[in-house]
């Protein structure tokens, strides 16, 4: 893969959900340069406005959001909005999928949907790419990753991602392929044939105390990165994992198909197979 | 009468209860083997340890196959891997019976140190046995999957801040390609 | 003359026992009879300690301990052990109540009945406890309250729904079945409530291996606890439900005429067919419908009170049950119609030559309770000497069958006594006639050899319990007590 070869990327950013969002696409040869700046413009506004959308309602830093209300007991869930509801009952079943690693509440008692908005707005996010017609993106919101396609379109070459060090963020720990084919790199596929297209990583130190932990002490990992077929599985569980220690990592390797990096506090990493060289 | 019936009884129960606790503990040791391993050092990338730790993190390895709730069996792992910590060499371990199907662990050793633990045997029991060769091991930092920040197109990491955004990496990918 | 029938009552004579002691000498020819019955009686328990030990033993055996570290943990073992032991019981329960053969043999349909009941409240709080020991458990682990988790597990775990419903059918059915409720409902309300047992069974049964990680797919458990619950199932389709209906076919019943016996007690004789595998029961009850308006959901449990008599060729003939018209299902008894057909289920119970440990043999009853001793006189078997009756009634006429029993008394050799006359007011625990009970009479002035006989009781409930008192005063063991509950 020389470099001559490589396709020309555009990214358009936003700010939303208290991050930072980029798509990345890469740009059709065929297609005239213009066209396709508008298309990403096109795409961007898309995506930014559903991500505009959602923060509107999951928002716990705005006052005048529903959850916010929710919080503050003006409402009840039944009453809530079906988008509302259908984030809490996601949520919940994933509690019980992670035996209580994942939770939608906060140590006090309060709904705390911010846990899975951000992958379910990616998702949602990246079912709007596909329906617009655009094979080849990347998406990044604040560190967790979902693309479509390939960085040079018309070929298998997957994304590839880096995985930075929790411990120096300007350096990269690992990477992972994600997306394409893969052909000649069968980490990246998943038993089912299906090709693993989401990273999201979870730290314990980042934005206050966004994971809680189970096991109520310091935490046993610095970061975990999950890759999988979806992006919220891929998210939920990297959360999951950080808050519920080994155990919780044991249980998802073994009952998800993802690839798992963790970090331990001390900088040590767990790995699944995927990402050994 | 009744007294042949209470002895009868509370010997019977009693034998019960002691084979199935005696099975459990079984699934106890590994049990937390596998744990050891989660949470041990990193002995069997590293090799700095003494033939011994290897052994019982070869052991680990091999029955760590299984999540959290899952058993596995591997006990003959650690004798197997202690004999061949010794010769070097592959040696394949017992076939082991877990829920999930069974199993059975190929180690390979080189110079005193485990180097690779693969999964020999799984025979798929309800399609859940198909993931059990996968878990997350202990790893060196020079095993991973590099990158360097000059080839990668995305850069995934802990939530990051709009903030912390403008000094990210991928704050310097996106304007490079804007 | 072996048979001794002392001057009637009224003239205010007690009548005199005579004091006769006989040497013992056993033939032994029921001690085997009895060491295998015995032998089963308590394999019963042992069966179903093992059993329960067994349920403990499925969930340790899995590693259970050591899920049970920390506190959420122990709270969710704790309750996964008293699922598995409360279903473990409801499973013994619904066994102890299928009529099986051996169980019957064993200890008697009536006792089966008093351990199924015992059964009831310690297996609704394993129920009870299992459901908010699980609740509690997981909440605790996902830092839920109980409520919010019973209803996470409500809306989101497949089957779970139906383990609540199941909770709730098992905890109306216990709560119908305690004597205190029981009593002010009719008895047929009760049975069809209970009859609901089998829809909290079923409805607890998804739950059990969908959820439960114990009996995941795949695990030795999950074929353990399969096998059991089939078990259970087969057992009650075979024993309740396709035995009787075969019998009902088999034996083709309906009434040929009802005589009276005294005012208030009738005859109700049948003729069928093939009657003469009924014979041989003597003492037995079976449950009989009579298949009319208004009687055919109703079962009477009555005992043969004559041995089938044959009448044709092809095993055609005719049986009788002596009924007295108490109750108001019984009351409607007084009036069936000939050709009437009968739907039969039985026989049941242990008060027959089956349970016999000893050559000797007493027979004691009162009221209606002397019909069944009347069949059981026809044919356990005895040496002429051997054997000794004691009918008690307020009067003659209350002595239902009395020419018969005198009769087959006469033919057989066995000693009659009838005891006649209104209790004593002030002896409650007098079973006797206030004139034999104030001339100081007990049970061994009339048979003397009594610590050597089997005693078979039967009647009120009350009086039956002075008899066996009276008999155990008298130094006869509690294995050769036989007493029949009819009161249930």
């Amino acid at each position: 893969m020389q470099q001559t070869s490589e396709p020309r990327l555009r990214a358009r950013t936003f700010t939303c959900m208290g991050t930072v969002i980029s798509l990345t696409v890469s740009a059709d040869a065929h297609k005239a340069p213009q066209a396709a700046a508008d298309e990403l413009e096109a795409a961007t506004a898309v995506v930014e406005r559903l991500f505009t959308e959602l923060d509107s309602i999951f928002s716990l830093y705005r006052p005048d959001s529903e959850a916010s209300r929710l919080v503050r007991g003006e409402l009840a869930l039944p009453e809530a909005s079906g988008e509302m509801r259908a984030r809490y009952e996601e949520a919940a079943e994933w509690r019980l999928l992670t035996e209580g690693a994942f939770t939608p509440e906060r140590p006090d008692g309060a709904l705390d949907l911010s846990g899975i908005v951000k992958g379910h707005a990616i998702r949602e996010a990246g079912m709007s790419l596909l329906a617009l017609g655009m094979a080849n993106w990347c998406l990044n919101a604040g560190g967790d990753v979902l693309v479509g396609g390939s960085p040079n379109p018309g070929t298998d070459v997957p994304w590839r991602a880096g995985i930075v060090d929790p411990a120096d963020r300007r350096t990269l720990l690992a990477g992972f392929p994600l997306g394409g084919a893969a052909p000649c790199s069968p980490v990246g596929k998943t038993a089912d044939g299906g090709t693993r297209v989401a990273l999201a990583t979870s730290g314990s130190a980042e934005r206050g105390d966004h994971i809680w932990s189970v096991t109520a002490g310091t935490a046993e990992f610095r970061q975990v990165s999950v890759a999988a077929v979806d992006v919220v599985t891929a998210d939920v569980l990297a959360t999951a994992i950080v808050a519920g220690g080994v155990p919780m990592l044991n249980r998802a390797t073994a009952m998800w198909d993802i690839e798992a990096l963790a970090v331990r506090a001390n900088g040590e990493l767990l790995a699944t197979g995927g990402f050994r060289r | 009468m009744r007294i042949r019936a209470a002895v009868s009884a509370a010997l019977a129960s009693a034998g019960i209860l002691l084979v199935g606790w005696q099975s459990g503990v079984h699934v106890a040791d590994t049990r937390s083997a596998v744990a050891a391993a989660a949470t041990g050092n990193q002995a069997s990338g590293a090799g700095t340890t003494d033939s011994s730790g290897t052994a019982s993190s070869g052991s680990a390895a091999s029955s760590g196959t299984t999540d959290s709730s899952g058993t596995a069996g591997a006990s003959g792992g650690a004798g197997a891997a202690g004999a061949a910590a010794k010769a070097g060499g592959t040696y394949d371990g017992d076939v082991v019976q877990t829920r999930f199907g069974t199993v059975q662990v190929q180690i390979t050793v080189k110079a005193g140190q485990i180097t690779d633990v693969t999964a020999l045997k799984l025979t798929d029991a309800e399609g859940r046995s198909v993931q059990i060769s996968n878990y997350a091991a202990p790893i060196l930092r020079s095993e991973v999957l590099q990158a360097q920040s000059a080839d990668v197109q995305t850069v995934g990491g802990a939530t990051v801040t709009s903030d912390a955004y403008l000094t990210s990496l991928q704050a310097a990918l996106d304007a490079a390609n804007l | 003359m072996n048979t001794q029938l002392l001057p009637s009552p009224g003239t205010g004579t007690p009548m005199r026992p005579d004091r006769r002691p006989a040497p013992v000498r056993e033939t032994g020819r029921f001690a085997g009879q009895h060491r295998g019955r015995l032998v089963r009686a308590d394999a019963l328990p042992v069966t179903a300690w093992s059993s329960l030990a067994a349920s403990v033993a499925l969930w340790l055996a899995d590693g259970g301990l050591t899920a049970a570290s920390s506190p959420a943990g122990l709270v969710t073992a704790l309750g996964i052990v008293a699922g598995l032991a409360g279903m473990d019981l409801v499973l013994l329960m619904l066994l102890l109540a299928a009529r099986i053969p051996f169980i019957d043999g064993a200890v008697g349909h009536d006792r089966a009945l008093e351990f199924h009941r015992k059964l009831g409240k310690p297996s609704l709080y394993l129920l009870l406890a299992h459901g908010l020991l699980i609740a509690v458990g997981y909440g605790m682990a996902e830092g839920l309250d109980p409520v919010s988790e019973a209803v996470a597990l409500w809306v989101l775990v497949p089957d779970m729904w139906l383990a609540f419903i199941s909770l709730a059918l098992f905890i109306a059915v216990v709560v119908t079945s305690l004597v205190a409720v029981r009593r002010r409902f009719p008895y047929e309300f009760w049975y069809a409530v209970h009859l609901l047992t089998y829809a909290a069974v079923l409805t607890s049964l998804p739950h059990q291996f969908s959820v439960g990680g114990l009996f995941a797919a795949g695990t030795w458990q999950r074929w353990y606890w399969l096998v059991i619950c089939i078990a259970t199932g087969a057992a009650l389709l075979y024993y309740r439900i396709i035995l009787p209906v075969r019998a009902t076919f088999r034996h083709q019943l309906t009434v040929e005429r009802v005589t009276s016996v005294a005012p208030g007690v009738v005859n109700i004789e049948m003729s069928g067919l093939q009657l003469g595998s009924l014979a041989g029961n003597g003492g037995r009850f079976f449950i009989w419908r009579f298949l009319a308006p208004g009687l055919w959901w109703h079962p009477h449990p009555f005992s043969l009170s004559a041995e089938p008599v044959r009448t044709g060729p092809d095993g055609q003939g005719r049986l009788r049950v002596t009924v007295r018209g108490l109750g108001r299902g019984s009351a409607q008894l007084l009036r069936l119609r000939r050709g009437t057909r009968v739907a039969i289920e039985g026989p049941y119970g242990l008060f027959s030559s089956a349970a016999r440990s000893k050559d000797r043999v007493v027979m004691i009853g009162a009221g209606i309770g002397i019909t069944p001793l009347r069949a059981l006189l026809e044919t356990t078997p005895f040496d002429p000497g051997r054997a000794t009756v004691l009918l008690r009634g307020h009067s003659s006429q209350e002595l239902y069958l009395g020419e018969e029993i005198l009769e087959l008394c006469r033919q057989r050799g066995a000693t009659l006594f009838h005891l006649t006359g209104g209790r004593d007011p002030g002896s409650p625990d007098s079973w006797l006639p206030a004139a034999e009970h104030l001339a100081g009479y007990a049970l061994a002035d009339y048979v003397p050899e009594i610590a050597h006989a089997d005693v078979y009781v039967c009647g009120p409930s009350r009086w039956a319990g002075n008899v066996l008192n009276a008999a155990r005063a008298a130094g006869v063991d509690e294995d050769q007590l036989h007493h029949e509950r009819f009161d249930w």
